[in-house]
């Protein structure tokens, strides 16, 4: 367990940029998710982390030492790859053994012994002498998670670890990923692209995007305030309303109305966007702040509750409304909303 | 056999001189293809157009020579022929055996892959001599052919096309099925079903849906066959004997018992290039679907 | 096989399948009844049995030096295959090297080109730049042939598999040696097996290159069978042909219980 920080990280493939300008300060026994789209640069600063790319600038230290010149195998992390990357020679025993035979520690009893240890704590016991192809997806995972752990690495790499499995055991994952991490205490960092996965599991998490960092904070954090649209976007798909500032706590939709909002760095005319998460909206409620005429296109029953989508103008916006009170339906209503809900970003 | 295989990169990234390791790796390879394969097909070539019996420079008589002579017009001519012949057969054969070993039981698939196996991992020599001893006057196939033909067929069927025919066909046809059967196991059964449910029958099915999408194996089986065919020299020699020379024997009589390398060369140069020129109008062909 | 598939049509496929399977195995089983012949001359049916023929061909030296010389260089060839076409494989599926497909095709090509061409092209080059026709010249030619049937054997099996394990490996502090002794070559162990029976196969069985390189010191066991073949075959050249095709007999029955043979063709 150590503590890992980078700072001005940057690398490049040839010509093209993946990562640039990555400083990142993560405290000991911290959760941390790098979210982002495809692309956006979080599975090569995992890579970079744990050695299997060199960087073009910037230093990793891990607990105080500089890595950034150590090869993956001298860098005692542990990491499970997207695709598990299980030996198919060995046996599930033998697999998990790999890390403590590397290191020599100890008898090959006692690395056994800690190996089918790793294996029950992951409930995979029962499944030691079994070749890792005889093994569902699911098993083969909970294999390569014991595998990374078992060595007590300083920190622990996950990429996109739950991606290949379905939803169902997902959601178990996810549950046990937290118990293990709670009962561990390991610095964990753990590579997504579900923002619901980063959010559920997360102290901290860390937007990327094209090869740099959007915004750090904790789930709460970047979800209740979104510094850009992208995060505003990326996180809760927000509804995104272009606008223009009239005055301090005052801006003026491209649909014509002028609306509150909360008072800003933004001097009078600027170009903004409003961002307006669906479950802050309301239909033809009265007592709100802020509220504009629109056209009801669809309402959606999901048991739970309904989902709404209006058009203001050109433009669609979602709601999500509780199930309680009447389903509107198609046509003219009012949407309405609380002027402390609403966050203006610069625009994208 | 000769499906191409695609490559998937892997990064060697995070290593301090990334190049060295896979350098080592691959140099002991490309330099024995270089000095065993590329330099000797390259000197062939060379040495066809700048030594004519014996005298240097550049010079194309060699070729002129092969043009010129009609033993050589005919062996070439015979090459041809025999190969599409071979060819055609050996492909109408292997197209439905591939697919009926698709199609039924492992079990059975398996007993017919080892019969089509076990030929192709015998020596060419040994199966020729099996064929030398069925195709013989006095052995059974050659009494029959006797009876149907007593004058073309009077010493059996050696030193017959008939027999080169029937002997270079077994030689090829594990070669054809292996690459059908490659391709068709990747036609999806439920493809079949689907054409029947939309009232195909059996035969139209097979016409219809296996057919078209066996057609890149049939293309890439055609010309490794046609390639074996044409190139090949010790059946048609033990087989069909000297009174039917055909361009692959002509070349192993120049190189080793005339000695003429420069003819030798000439002659391996056009066979070369024939087969290249299969290959890339084939490959063309089968990239354009 | 598909349901409902008109009576006809499967009677016709067995036949088929009936007709073909004779007619492929058909030379070699005659090979082997004529080795059993008990007259001097090569009859077909035979006229009497006998064994006495393999008495000849284990005790003399007719056969035994060119099967003990294509036995060693087989063995060698498999071995030198084996080593250059393995590295290669692991280098062009588990690096990013520019222009590996045209390597990898560069490496194919003994495949597609005519081995024909290859012996003439190596005779002609070694009576240039060596002293021509030798067992050098047969091995050098013997490597060539092989070696693609190496990296395609070894590299399909290292394609399948998950790319990751080195990286993998690494990470849990494995160093460049223990990456290949315990994640790489145990992962491409069958690979290596098909093609190193592949390999020997091809220099046992060859002729064609062995014609071309051949030298009066040395015989390989098909040149041996060739050369009688082309003059006086009685049933000894039989008794020696059936041994070779029990020896690919015992190599594919091997395969089979081992690797499964549908694996290693396809």
């Amino acid at each position: 367990m150590a503590d890992l920080v980078i700072s001005g990280l940057r690398k490049e493939f040839g010509s093209s940029v993946a990562l640039s300008e990555i400083t990142l300060d993560v405290a000991s026994g911290t959760f941390m998710s790098l979210l982002g789209p495809s692309g956006c640069g979080k599975s090569t600063l995992l890579r970079c982390i744990a050695g299997l790319e060199t960087v073009t600038r910037g230093d990793i230290f891990i607990g105080n030492e500089n890595v950034t010149a150590l090869p993956p195998e001298k860098r005692r992390l542990g990491m499970m790859f997207q695709s598990y990357a299980l030996f198919p020679h060995m046996t599930v025993l033998e697999n998990v053994r790999f890390p403590l035979r590397m290191a020599g520690e100890g008898s090959k009893a006692e690395q056994l012994e800690r190996a089918k240890a790793a294996l029950e704590r992951v409930q995979m016991g029962h499944l030691a002498a079994r070749k890792p192809t005889q093994l569902s997806g699911g098993q083969q995972q909970r294999v390569a998670l014991a595998r990374a752990i078992v060595s007590q690495p300083r920190i622990l790499l996950l990429d996109e670890p739950l991606s290949n499995l379905d939803a169902r055991l997902r959601e178990d994952m996810q549950i046990e990923l937290l118990e293990l991490h709670r009962e561990l205490g390991l610095t964990t960092v753990f590579v997504t692209h579900d923002q619901d996965e980063a959010m559920s599991l997360s102290d901290l998490v860390v937007l990327m995007n094209v090869g740099r960092v959007q915004q750090v904070g904790k789930p709460e954090e970047i979800y209740g305030t979104p510094k850009t649209v992208f995060a505003a976007d990326f996180l809760g798909a927000a509804n995104l309303l272009p606008a223009v500032t009239i005055a301090p706590g005052a801006a003026q939709l491209a649909g014509g109305h002028e609306i509150r909002v909360p008072a800003g760095e933004f001097p009078a005319g600027s170009d903004v966007v409003i961002g307006l998460r669906q479950e802050d909206l309301r239909l033809n409620t009265e007592g709100d702040d802020n509220s504009v005429p629109v056209e009801v296109v669809a309402p959606v029953f999901r048991g739970a509750e309904v989902q709404y989508v209006v058009s203001y103008g050109e433009q669609r916006i979602r709601l999500i409304a509780g199930k309680r009170g009447p389903i509107i339906p198609a046509g003219p209503a009012r949407l309405s909303w609380r002027t402390a809900d609403a966050f203006v970003l610069p625009p994208a | 056999m000769t499906q191409p295989l695609h490559l998937a990169s892997r990064s060697s990234r995070g290593r301090k001189r990334p190049w060295l390791e896979p350098l080592l790796l691959l140099s002991p390879a490309i330099v024995l293809l270089m000095l065993g394969f590329f330099l000797p097909v390259a000197q062939m070539v060379f040495s066809s157009v700048t030594s004519f019996q014996g005298e240097s420079g550049f010079s194309l008589a060699n070729y002129a020579e092969v043009f010129k002579s009609d033993y050589y017009l005919s062996a070439m001519g015979r090459s041809l022929k025999l190969s599409l012949i071979q060819t055609v057969i050996t492909l109408a054969l292997a197209l439905p055996l591939s697919y009926l070993m698709t199609r039924v039981s492992g079990r059975i698939s398996g007993i017919l892959m080892a019969i089509i196996i076990l030929p192709l991992m015998t020596s060419v020599v040994v199966r020729t001599f099996g064929w030398v001893v069925l195709l013989a006057p006095n052995s059974w196939l050659g009494q029959m052919a006797k009876s149907i033909d007593p004058v073309r067929y009077g010493q059996g069927l050696l030193g017959t096309e008939a027999g080169i025919v029937i002997s270079m066909v077994q030689v090829l046809l594990p070669f054809a099925v292996l690459t059908l059967f490659g391709v068709m196991q990747n036609i999806d059964p439920k493809l079949e079903e689907a054409a029947r449910t939309m009232g195909a029958g059996f035969l139209s099915t097979l016409r219809t849906v296996v057919f078209p999408l066996s057609l890149p194996g049939l293309i890439s089986g055609a010309t490794l066959v046609f390639a074996l065919s044409v190139s090949s020299f010790i059946t048609p020699r033990l087989v069909g004997g000297s009174r039917l020379p055909v361009l692959a024997g002509t070349i192993y009589n120049d190189a080793t018992v005339n000695l003429d390398w420069p003819f030798a060369a000439a002659q391996s140069t056009l066979l070369f290039l024939a087969v290249v020129m299969l290959i890339f109008a084939t490959s063309r062909i089968g990239s354009r679907k | 096989m598909v349901k409902s598939v008109p009576g006809w049509v499967r009677a016709l496929a067995t036949v088929l399948a009936v007709v073909v399977g004779i007619y492929m195995l058909l030379p070699i089983i005659v090979v082997a009844i004529s080795s059993i012949n008990s007259e001097r001359f090569l009859s077909f049916p035979p006229k009497g049995l006998s064994l006495e023929w393999y008495q000849l061909v284990l005790t003399t030296d007719t056969y035994l030096q060119p099967f003990l010389t294509s036995l060693w260089i087989g063995l060698l060839i498999t071995a030198i295959a084996v080593v250059v076409g393995t590295a290669a494989s692991i280098a062009l599926t588990r690096f990013q090297i520019p222009g590996s497909q045209a390597i990898l095709s560069f490496l194919m090509a003994p495949i597609i080109v005519p081995s024909i061409i290859l012996g003439i092209a190596l005779l002609a080059f070694l009576s240039v730049y060596a002293d021509g026709a030798s067992i050098t010249g047969i091995i050098i030619g013997h490597i060539v042939l092989a070696i693609p049937y190496v990296v395609r054997t070894v590299s399909g099996v290292l394609l399948q598999q998950d790319r990751f394990t080195e990286e993998a490996a690494r990470t849990m502090g494995a160093r460049w040696w223990q990456r290949y002794l315990l994640v790489l070559l145990p992962m491409c162990k069958s690979g290596i097996f098909a093609g190193a029976f592949f390999a020997f196969n091809i220099s046992f069985d060859d002729a064609v290159v062995a014609l071309f390189l051949r030298s009066p010191s040395v015989e390989t066991l098909p040149l041996a069978i060739y050369g009688r073949l082309e003059f006086s075959p009685d049933p000894s050249v039989a008794a020696v042909s059936t041994l070779m095709v029990l020896v690919t007999v015992l190599v594919l029955v091997g395969f089979e219980r081992t690797l499964g043979l549908g694996k290693v063709m396809a």
